[in-house]
This record gives structure tokens, sequence and C-alpha cells, in this order.
């Protein structure tokens, strides 16, 4: 066993260490200094960096800033400007795209950017390449037959049908990104550990469950970027990640606790709340009674008090809808009002319905949290049969697993159930992909939840799908919206808001609605 | 005593063929379809039909645990769902961080653990001896979690002494050999890297610390309070020695032989603990690395995680059993 003076020597020691670990902080930071490192905390690791095997937002971020696509978001919507294709023109009959791409752009492995580099992005993951491990390439190319190289700096996509949602799916963090041929054919199947793109970071390291590190890509096309450095740092906690940032060893982060606003904002950090790609609805059951009466629609759509639902349950941390789309997107129609709330006018709607003693019905609901739906879908459930037994009609509640819930509605009539809570988190911010929620040939698919079926919005969502111009889409997404307005297919309860946060010295900060940060124009002040 | 460490070995087996049986069944009947979460919202029936028969998801269920075991008695535990790496290679990438957080902290627990033990015992109802059993019992009470929060905001948010989570600090870039940062900073003779080794892993080891000092100061007070009423002590007093060298040479050294056993059982509970720990320090463990695959439903991974931590509590244990006899001359195994 330890002596007496052996002990003591090792108290001692002890006792110095500590005093010195307390002590000597600040030679990192000496070091950082020079160059300016800017530290994002996120809540885990990336699935991985390859776009086309990833579907998880922790691999958007790194992504979006490592890689380009050929079109991408305008900041804070999600209208399309160029990228990486400086024009592109649609055929008459809308099936082929031709796009001319940017010249003088380089890879970071110094392969140049051409028309073989997007076709190779592209066609692997077209059939026959295609594999079922990559979760978006259905979704993202799912028109395109073909991608063809018409010259070196131009490339024409050929699709099945006319889709005019397509160029929006180009600029989607996931499958979309342009990689660098030569490097996947390097590296292989671990090109997803190594990623190599055109955008204004290139990646430098990845420590698996401490952080990814990017450095700045000094001859991007569009400007070298501000930051000399750009680490992703995996930190689980939403409180202590916001913890790092109080201290300053983060300069942003997402995944913000709605509970830690306040205490970040007193602290003067700067909280980002953006309405996101999403919408949390109630969807009636319209092809079976009691819900295939419009009017009774009309009524329950006038006795749910959404205002206070998005101040009270969701601590106003939604926006109120005015309809299926959220403000920021294309084809959002701003002349839309929705049914008020208003309980004299859904008793009275009520009778004429042929109810006037009141109805008795169900509303399916999920048990989780939802990212549309922070709360849950119990307590969702649970205020609006509050709100329903104020005009006489009894909601029973019935509540699945997230997993079991998806089984529940299947294409044919669903037999129990007169209403559901659901959500949709959209994907590459064209208005098709939540109008088409509502189209007829979607039961099937069982995306359409409500099983809601209209012959003149179905028609208008072809229009739109195949218009070339945008003016000429939006005039027909604006005639859809005031019919589902009217119809009330779906009670548009709200947009649930992202959340990041940044310390006061962050210049150049925002949260794209696709819940992705670029970094191209992120500076620190010192 | 060979003879008693191959008994052990070959009790091994059984103990961890019901460990895999039991993940393997929990993993595989009361969870979510992994193929349907691998491939996301946009999957067809068809799609997600086709990778679980890639999978072998559709095989009977002893078919599945079979060539489970018999692929994991090769070593091989399959590849990890969210990253596509062999699940031993994620593994073995994460576990010094794990024994390096676990080891820093049973010396913290053993010498503080003990420390408080022998003078509590020695100065037994005195203020120091109620004080710091008040403290122990805080120490066994307290969860992890909470505690790993208070020590972040105290040390780190309020005082700015030390950093709040990971392993180093960003911007440093320390050579890795061994993957444990201490050993490889000492090896390199990067001193700025083992200062910020060590800063970062005084907050998560003080945490984890915190219940196995508390459990070794009980146990050691105990034990010292029992030893020093016995005949021997007696008689060492009356020879004339002094005071220290009764406490520590005679009662201190027989008082340690159960001690041994609670710091080894500890070593063992350090290992579950660092779970919740790793969790909150964002340390890139074994622990944090099961949390993650549990949410990402990655089932070859929680299996592989699984079955690493329970065997090397089991192996632990033996250690623990067999250092008894170097201890105490009168244990003998056979």
């Amino acid at each position: 066993m330890l002596s007496r003076s052996k002990f003591t020597l090792f108290t001692v020691a002890l006792l110095i260490m500590a005093l010195a670990l307390a002590g000597c902080g600040g030679k990192a930071d000496n070091k950082q200094a020079a160059e300016k490192v800017f530290v994002f905390a996120q809540g885990s690791d990336p699935r991985g960096l390859d776009p086309a095997f990833v579907d998880d937002g922790e691999s958007a971020n790194p992504i979006v800033n490592i890689y380009d696509t050929l079109v991408r978001y305008k900041s804070g919507s999600t209208e399309i400007e160029p990228a990486l294709a400086t024009e592109w023109t649609p055929s008459p009959d809308g099936k082929e795209w031709t796009f001319k791409l940017r010249q003088n752009v380089k890879f970071h492995d110094g392969t140049p950017f051409n028309a073989d580099a997007v076709v190779y992005s592209v066609s692997r993951q077209l059939p026959p390449q295609r594999t079922d491990d990559m979760p978006y390439a259905s979704f993202t190319f799912g028109p395109v037959q073909k991608v063809e190289k018409v010259d070196d700096y131009t490339v024409k996509f050929i699709l099945s049908d006319p889709y005019a949602p397509f160029l929006a799916n180009l600029a989607m963090a996931l499958a979309a990104p342009i990689v660098s041929p030569a490097a996947v054919e390097k590296y292989g199947k671990d090109f997803i550990d190594n990623p190599v793109g055109t955008g204004p970071f290139k990646f430098a390291e990845w420590k698996k469950g401490q952080q990814i590190e990017l450095v700045a890509n000094k001859e991007y096309w569009g400007g070298a970027p501000k930051l000399d450095k750009l680490v992703y740092k995996f930190v689980k906690e939403n409180s202590v990640r916001a913890s790092e940032l109080r201290t300053g060893a983060v300069q942003a982060m997402n995944g913000v606790d709605p509970n830690d606003v306040k205490m970040l904002e007193d602290a003067g950090v700067k909280v980002i709340k953006n309405p996101g790609m999403n919408i949390n609805y109630l969807a009636f059951f319209s092809n079976k009674k009691p819900f295939d009466n419009p009017k009774l629609r009309e009524a329950v759509s006038h006795a749910i008090n959404r205002q206070n639902l998005v101040e009270f349950l969701y601590q106003g941390l939604a926006e109120l809808p005015n309809g299926v789309l959220p403000s920021f997107m294309p084809g959002y129609d701003k002349t839309l009002a929705p049914y008020d709330y208003n309980p004299e006018k859904a008793k009275q709607l009520l009778a004429e319905a042929g109810y006037p003693n009141g109805l008795k019905t169900t509303l399916l609901t999920y048990s989780t949290v939802r990212p549309y739906n922070p709360v849950g879908g119990d307590k969702l459930a649970a205020a609006i049969q509050a709100d329903l037994r104020k005009v006489g009609i009894e909601a029973e509640i019935k509540t699945y697993p997230w997993k079991e819930y998806k089984e529940i509605y299947t294409p044919e009539i669903v037999k129990e159930g007169d209403m559901m809570l659901y959500g949709w988190i959209g994907d590459n911010g064209d208005p098709d992909n939540f109008l088409s929620l509502l189209e007829t040939k979607e039961i099937k698919s069982t995306l359409n939840t409500g099983k809601y079926s209209n012959k003149k919005v179905d028609e208008l969502l072809v229009k739109g799908r195949t218009a070339q111009a945008m003016e000429e889409r939006n005039a027909a997404y604006s005639e859809l919206q005031k019919i589902v307005e009217k119809d009330a297919p779906w009670v548009f309860l709200s947009h649930s808001k992202d959340m990041a946060a940044y310390n006061s010295n962050v210049e150049g900060m925002d949260l794209h609605p696709t819940g992705v940060i670029f970094f191209r124009d992120v500076d620190i002040k010192k | 005593m060979l003879r008693y460490v191959a008994q052990r070995l070959l009790l091994l087996i059984p103990v961890l063929f019901g460990v895999s049986l039991f993940v393997f069944l929990v993993l595989h009947l009361f969870t979510a379809d992994p193929a349907a979460m691998m491939l996301g919202q946009h999957a067809t029936a068809e799609q997600v039909e086709a990778l679980r028969k890639q999978l072998g998801l559709n095989d009977p269920i002893y078919m599945q645990f079979w060539r489970f075991l018999t692929d994991m008695l090769q070593g091989d535990f399959g590849r990890s769902l969210m990253t596509r790496a062999p699940v031993m290679e994620e593994i073995l990438n994460r576990l010094p961080a794990t024994i390096e957080l676990a080891l820093a902290s049973i010396i913290i627990a053993s010498a503080v653990g003990i420390t408080v033990g022998v003078i509590s015992a020695v100065k037994q109802y005195s203020i120091f001896d109620y004080l710091s059993m008040i403290g122990a019992l805080a120490g066994v009470s307290m969860p992890i979690f909470w505690l790993g929060l208070m020590l972040i905001i105290l040390f780190s948010v309020t005082l700015g002494w030390l950093p709040v989570s990971g392993r180093t600090d960003i911007g440093l870039d320390p050579a890795t050999i061994t993957n444990f940062y201490i050993i490889d900073s000492l090896l390199t003779r990067d001193w700025d890297a083992l200062v910020a080794a060590l800063r970062h892993l005084a907050l998560p080891a003080i945490a984890l610390a915190s219940y196995s000092t508390a459990i070794i100061a009980r146990m050691t007070r105990s034990t010292m309070l029992e030893v020093i009423r016995q005949d021997y002590i007696r008689t060492a007093r009356a020879k004339g020695l002094g005071e220290r060298i009764v406490v520590y040479r005679h009662a201190l050294r027989n008082a340690l032989i159960p001690v041994v056993t609670v710091i080894g059982l500890q070593m063992g509970q350090l290992l579950g603990g660092a779970v919740l720990t790793e969790t909150v320090f964002s340390w890139p463990g074994i622990g944090s690395l099961l949390i993650n695959a549990i949410m990402a439903g990655d089932y070859p991974l929680v299996q592989g995680s699984v079955i690493i931590i329970a065997t090397t509590y089991v192996v632990v244990n033996l250690v623990v059993d067999v250092l008894y006899s170097y201890l105490d001359p009168r244990i003998h195994y056979s």
C-alpha cells in the first residue's frame, strides 16, 4: 500500500495538476485567433457525406457547404436561382431540359467540373445503377430517364413526362449535389467518408463522434468564403449545446430547446425562429360519412381555435397557416383566408348539416413528437377535443404509436375514425410537393391521408406540373388553393418554426427554410 | 489457479450466449422495421420488401439468430445501418475514449473514496465523518445526468474554468496513435494536447466517479471500523506503534480486500454509467455510440455495443477475482 509520504506526494501532485488545468485554458485560443474558425454544434454525426446515400438533416448541413447543385434556393425562400448551371431551357413539350454549365469551376481534388461530371453524378442514381440504399434517388430523379452530355458545358435531362417541379429537385441537399467522378472512382464505398465537391468548403477530417472539419475553398467560383475553417461539432444534448454556445466555445447551433430560448436571449445570444418547410394538419376522411358533407368540415374548421394552438400549445414557436403552403414558398397565394374561429357559426353549420343535437365522432392521433408537432400528437388531439366539445362535437381520441399509425390509413376506406392528425415535411420547396398531397391518385400511395378527391384540383395540379412559366404555374396554384380553402379537406393547424442560435459576433447567418445553413457568406466579427 | 481461470472463462460462454440471445430478441421483436427506417419517407412497400430480403429479415427468427451468432464468433458483428462501416470498426474506434474515461474515474473514485473512508473511520463521529457520509449519501443518490449538467453550469458556463464537452480543443490536432489521448500526447510530448485532454476529461470523470466514490468511501469506512476493533490492532497499539503506522500499515491493508472487490465491481458500473456521462458531455465513447445507435434503430450496432460492454463487465469481474489471491494469500482458488 501507499506509504504516508507517497500518499502525500500523490495528493500534492493531484492538487498541482488540478490548479494547472484550471489555469491554462488560453493556449489553444491564441492559435485560433490567427485564422477564423467557426464552430457549429449539431446533435450528432451525419450518416455520411455522399449525397446519394443519406436522408438526414445532420448530413444535409455539411453537404450543402461541401457541394454545389446545378440550381440553388434563394436565401430565405425556395425560389430557384443559378448555381453550377448558369441558364436552363425546357423544350416546348417540357420533357427535355437543357442546362448550360458554369465554366472554369474545379472540384476540390483539382479535377474540372463539366458535363461529364453532371452525367456521372446523376447517372449513378438512375436505373440500372441505382441501388436500394439510395433513399432520395427515386424522389429527386423520379421523372428523369436519361441525362446526356451535349458538349463539354451543356447537359440535357430527358424526362418521362413534363414535370416542372423537377427544377426544384435539382436544388435539394440530398441526391442532387454534384460529386467529383474522379473521387468517387478513387474512394469507391469510402467516398461517403471522403467527400469531394465544388462547394465553398473542402472536406478535411471527420473524427467520428466528435467533429467534422472543413477548410475554405479559396478558389470558390462564388468568391472565397470569409471563414478559414468550418467545424461541425457533435453535441448530443440540447442544453449542453446551449452551454457551449454561452461559453463561446461554439459560434452557433441548431436544435434549440424551446425552454432554453429565453435563457439564451438573456445571455445575448441571437435566436433565429423561422417558419419551417412543413405543415401540421387535421384531415377529414372526406370519402365517407359523416365528413363527406362539406358543411360539417366547415363547422369543425370554425370550431378549432387555431390562434390559441399556435400561441399557447406551441408557445409561439409555430406560425398560423393560411393554407397548405408555408408563406415563403413559390405559389403561395397571399389572398387566402381560411375559416376563422367562430363557435357560433360552427354550431349553426352543425345544425344545418343535420346535427342540431351535436355529433359523436372519432379523432385518430399518434403518440410521438413530430417535427411539425413538437408537443406530440396526444396533446394536440386533447386541445382540439376541448375546442370541439364547446360546439357540441364529442370527439373520442384514439392514439397509436407512430409506426402503427402509418399502417392505419389504408388506401381503402378507413374503418375506424373520422378525422386524423398528420403532417408533412417538404422535400424540394416546390408547391407541387405540398399540394399534390390532395391529389386523387395519391389516395393509393396513402400520401393523400384524408382521401380527398376533387376533379378540378386534380386538373389544376397537372396544369401546375406541366406548365413552363412560373406565372402560369402560380395562376393554377392560386385557383387550386382557393378551392381547397373553401372545400376544407384539412384544418391547417400550424407551420412549426425551425430554430438556430448564434453568438452576437457572427454576421450573415441565416437558417434556410429547408433547415440547413449555408456558410458561404457567414463571417465572424473580431 | 489456472484451472480456476479456465473454469471462469468457460462460464463466459453461457453468460455471453444469454446476453446475445436477450439483446437479439429484444431488438428483433420490439423495435421498428430496420428496412423501413433505412429507406425513409419515400420508400415504396416493394423497396422495403426487397431490402428486408437482402438483409435476411424475412427468414425465421432462429435462423437469423444462428447467423448472427456464427458471424459474431468470428468477430463479425455486421455493418452499421447508419454509417455502413463494420460494427467492430465503429466500436474499436470508440472504445479507447470509454476506457480512458472509466480509468480516470476509477482513479478519482479510489483516491478520494479510500482517503475519505479512512479518515471517517479513524475519526468516527467527528464533523468530518458526518459531512463526508452525508456527501457519500448525496453521491449515491444524485443522478449522473443531472450532476453532469450542474458541473457544466458551474465550472464551464459560470466560472469558465473547464470546457463543456468533447475530448480535446478544436483547432488542436493531436496525433492519434493509440486513440488514448493522454497516452498519445505523452508519447508525442505534445503538452498542449495533454493539457487539453486532461481539461476535457476532468468534468466527465468527476461526474462519472461520483457514485463510485461514495460507494468506495462507505465501504472503506465500514471495513476500517471493523478492522480497527480487531485484536491485532490492539496488539499493535499496545506494542507502542505510532498511530499512523497502525492505521496505514496494519489496519488499511487488511481493510482493503473488500474495498478492492467493490472497486472492481465499480469498474463494471462505470462502463454502464458511461452511457449517461458520455451523452451529457458528448464524450465520443461506446456509450454515446450506443445511444445514437438506439435512436437511429441501428440494430447491428446496438447488438455489437451491448455485447462488447457485457463482455468487458464479465472480464473485469474475473480479473478482480484473480487479483484477490494476490492481495490476500488466504484466498485460494482451486
